[in-house]
């Protein structure tokens, strides 16, 4: 008897899930800016957008994670809130993360029943009923795991498996949503995992599935909401629009002109900086050269190891092998400090918890790079030095405060991020490590960085820019770096890079992309 | 990039009112409250604590905490107290006193660094090995200071007006100590680079380490500061009370943090001032001597200093609400 039969539930093949104005502010970004759509159930709806768009915030805000700031959900008509991920679990929306997030020590029935396992009369936890019971959604699942078995045991696909399970117990399941489900399965495994959403689908659940692989969600999904810059672009049949279709949804045409007017005439000098072979508990193997005066784009999908390598090469984590050559000579960076000292700099991703110093003020974000430069034997600070360099930095990068003395967090965004900028030109470095400096910047701050980074490689610095924004890595970058499955995974000459290309080193790797090249061009003749 | 308007804030304004509201209050409970005796007595009694606050303000700031100062204090005032009765020369036994101070704080900060343990639970540990030793080195009975001058320590007060024609015969060394102290370190926390650094990994360690500190070395220095605050503390405690006692200075953590986050210090790090935390000691040491003063039962006085504490941490979670509301406002004006 399979489990919905056993709990005597029906199927409803007619939910919807209403997105309405939903807005939602963080300090000094807008991350949702009033979106509304509908989701319908017994179709597959994969969320489209580059890194930043506002998908996962979305789902964050639909299922209580986030509050909205404004904004609301409806859910089959009848208007709905959740103030926590429990209160949407029990009203039947569920949200599948990358973590998981099952407890390891507990069997695959207690994690299914978490809560709520069957009790007798006496309030005795009755494990066979459970066990059956989950049984049961296993049986439905076609899954070949035991209910007793610990979910530490289990691999990482049947884990997150015991996590839709979990969800699917619920009779009252109308919407469940996957963020990036994929990301660390095998092939396989992501055919059980389609199987398993196949069905959801046809029980009528709303399945909402986010992804950067293309090719996954023209296998699963049957629409794609699309959305850039924390706003929704649209919904569209998955059937009836390519890939560079949408490709170009997300990342929109409107900067197009920027890049064009951007000064770029330079010189490219000698080899500045040299990584040969790096190794990391993150990256492997990572090769690249990056000359006086050139941008080196970075590009792969989040998680593909550009951030990390990164890391290893200022010292910020351990790196396990391979060599670093600055100047040709071989260095060896400890700490981002070290870094600093040979003139490596870094400005992080997450520019709020790695970037700035929220609870200082502007100039002293500046000025943090400095400490030892305006600070006298006994340690005491240059407090008039300071402020000089503050007020020029101000000045320079145009950041936009009333004073030095504001408090940092108090800026937006984009003006954040020039203080980050800001601080690490003080120390006038030799290679400039950008990561995704314009993530969520609105578009004027966007255009100020693009000329600032021409700027700086035309004062002969070497500049790294990891982007995971196509169109800026294209516009800006002399060469490009590919990076897929923590490594290289092909470096394309600025005249080659389309955003065609470098999806596809980025999604495919090296064999597979050229591959398809080739299959393309037989097409064409 | 310090402004005046840090120096003296609104939280502090409000800190001094409090200060008046509670000596009003207990002066119209009992008269002699208000007396140059019994001011003088409060300051005496803050000497300790304050010290003890001046090492959990630059902990707390920097994100970290601190259990073991009462043990750490005991303990002090004990060895040095044997030292010097063992005929080791009074500077000798200070210095050696001290160090171990410093050694304690080093202890704490290897726990945190290295082994990645929780300040509270780290310094947990220290407090009870600690306290052990203190028994432990005197048997269990207080050592009784025979040394002159290590006595005279306690008794040292100027100025003396008493020639004057006044009968105020000047306050106690060791309120001297603390205030000097508050002086000295206030200065590093809002002067110096390494103030501006502890600050700094407060707030976040991970974005401090890519901005170029090295926020383990800075923790190992905050702890070491402390163990020597104790250390220094315990001694004068020590000569205040002509012995070194093993049982001494337990909860001194306790009014040292209470004062510290009344003293608008953070609990999550990254904020707070030095004259902020001398406020805070002084007012619950006002506080604290006016509850024995209006004789409240010495049972319902822990009853009031837990809720002075929570009343602390209270308002210390309101002013980050308000903060944060504040920076939703601001992000939303920016669009």
């Amino acid at each position: 008897m399979g489990y919905r039969a056993m709990k005597g539930a029906s199927w409803q093949l007619n939910n919807t899930l209403e997105f309405r104005n939903i807005t939602k502010y963080f300090p000094g970004v807008k991350a949702l800016d009033n979106v509304s759509f509908v989701a319908q159930s017994g179709e597959v709806l994969a969320f489209l957008g580059e890194n930043g768009a506002g998908k996962s915030t979305l789902l964050k805000t639909l299922n209580g994670d986030y509050q909205p700031t404004s904004g609301e959900y409806r859910i089959n008509g009848a208007p709905t809130h959740f103030r926590s991920p429990n209160e949407a679990i029990e009203a039947g929306v569920s949200v599948i993360y990358q973590e998981r997030q099952i407890l390891m020590e507990l069997s695959v029935a207690e994690n299914i029943f978490l809560g709520r396992m069957p009790v007798n009369r006496l309030g005795i936890i009755n494990t066979r009923k459970a066990n059956e019971m989950a049984s049961a959604i296993i049986a439905d699942f076609g899954l070949p795991i035991h209910p007793t078995t610990k979910v530490k045991d289990l691999s990482i696909a049947y884990q997150q498996m015991v996590e839709i399970m979990k969800a699917y117990s619920r009779e009252n399941l109308k919407v469940i949503c996957f963020d990036e489900p994929t990301a660390s399965l095998s092939d396989s495994e992501i055919e059980s995992l389609f199987a398993v959403i196949r069905k959801l689908k046809q029980e009528g659940k709303i399945v909402i599935y986010v992804s950067h692989r293309m090719s996954e969600i023209r296998e699963i999904a049957d629409k794609a909401a699309i959305f850039k810059d924390g706003r929704y672009v649209a919904t569209v049949d998955i059937d009836q629009v390519s890939d560079q279709e949408m490709i170009r949804m997300m990342v929109g045409r409107d900067l197009g002109d920027i890049y064009n007017n951007l000064d770029r005439s330079k010189t490219i000098g000698k080899p500045l900086l040299e990584v040969k072979h790096l190794s990391s508990y993150y990256v492997e193997d990572v090769s690249f050269t990056l000359h006086e005066g050139e941008v080196l784009g970075f590009s792969g999908l989040v998680g593909a190891g550009r951030t990390e390598a990164m890391r290893a090469i200022i010292g910020a984590d351990r790196m396990l092998s391979g060599e670093v050559l600055l100047h040709g000579k071989p260095i060896r960076c400890k700490s981002p400090r070290d870094a600093m000292r040979h003139g490596i700099v870094l400005v992080p991703e997450d520019r709020k918890t790695q970037g700035i110093l929220a609870n200082l003020d502007v100039g002293a974000n500046i000025n943090i790079s400095l400490l030892d430069q305006h600070s006298n034997r006994l340690g005491v600070l240059d407090t008039q030095a300071e402020q000089q360099v503050a007020e020029k930095s101000i000045r320079d990068f145009n950041i936009r405060t009333p004073s030095a003395e504001k408090k940092i967090v108090e800026l937006s965004g984009g003006n954040q991020q020039k203080c980050i900028v800001a601080r690490w030109m003080c120390v006038s470095p030799k290679v400039l490590i950008l990561d995704e400096p314009t993530k969520g910047i609105d578009v004027g701050a966007k255009s100020e960085f693009y000329r600032m980074i021409c700027e700086f490689a035309k004062q002969g610095l070497g500049v790294i820019l990891i982007s995971s924004e196509l169109p800026e890595v294209i516009g800006l970058s002399d060469r490009v770096m590919v990076m897929r499955s923590r490594r290289i995974a092909g470096e394309v000459p600025r005249e080659e890079a389309t955003e065609d290309r470098l999806l596809e080193l980025g999604m495919m790797g090296s064999e597979t992309a050229t591959a398809a090249a080739n299959h393309r061009g037989e097409n064409e003749a | 990039m310090k402004k005046t308007k840090r120096i003296i804030g609104g939280d502090k304004l409000i800190l001094i009112a409090a200060i008046v509201v509670v000596t009003t209050l207990f002066t119209i409970f009992n008269h002699n409250y208000f007396s140059v005796t019994n001011l003088v007595n409060i300051l005496v009694a803050s000497s300790l604590v304050g010290l003890v606050a001046i090492g959990h303000t630059y902990l707390i700031i920097a994100g970290q905490n601190d259990l073991s100062p009462g043990s750490v204090a005991a303990f002090s005032g004990v060895l040095a107290a044997l030292l010097v009765s063992n005929g080791t020369s009074l500077f000798l036994s200070f210095v050696i006193t001290l160090a171990a101070g410093a050694v304690i704080g080093l202890f704490n900060a290897f726990m945190i660094n290295k082994i990645k343990l929780q300040a509270f639970i780290a310094t947990l540990v220290t407090q009870s090995i600690v306290r052990g030793f203190a028994y432990i080195l005197c048997g269990g009975k207080p050592i009784a200071i025979g040394d002159k001058s290590f006595i005279a320590l306690g008794k040292i007060r100027f100025p003396n007006l008493t020639a004057m024609g006044s009968d105020f015969t000047g306050i106690p060394l060791a309120v001297w100590i603390m205030l000097v102290a508050f002086v000295v370190f206030g200065f590093i926390l809002s002067k110096t680079k390494f103030g501006r650094s502890v600050y700094v990994i407060g707030g976040n360690q991970d974005a401090a380490r890519l901005a170029g500190l090295n926020p383990q070395r800075l923790v190992t220095i905050c702890f070491m500061m402390m163990g020597v605050m104790c250390a220094l503390g315990g001694i004068v405690f020590a000569a205040r009370m002509n012995s070194g006692q093993p049982a001494a200075n337990v909860n001194l953590e306790f009014d040292a943090i209470t004062a510290v986050i009344l003293g608008g210090v953070s609990f999550s790090g990254g904020v707070g001032t030095m004259g902020g935390t001398l406020l805070g000691v002084l007012l619950i040491q006002a506080f604290n001597t006016g509850l024995t003063m209006v004789q409240i039962d010495s049972f319902w006085q822990f009853v009031a200093r837990g809720a002075l504490l929570f009343f602390a941490l209270t308002t210390d979670y309101l002013r980050k609400e308000n903060h944060a509301r504040q920076l939703l406002e601001a992000s939303k004006r920016n669009g």
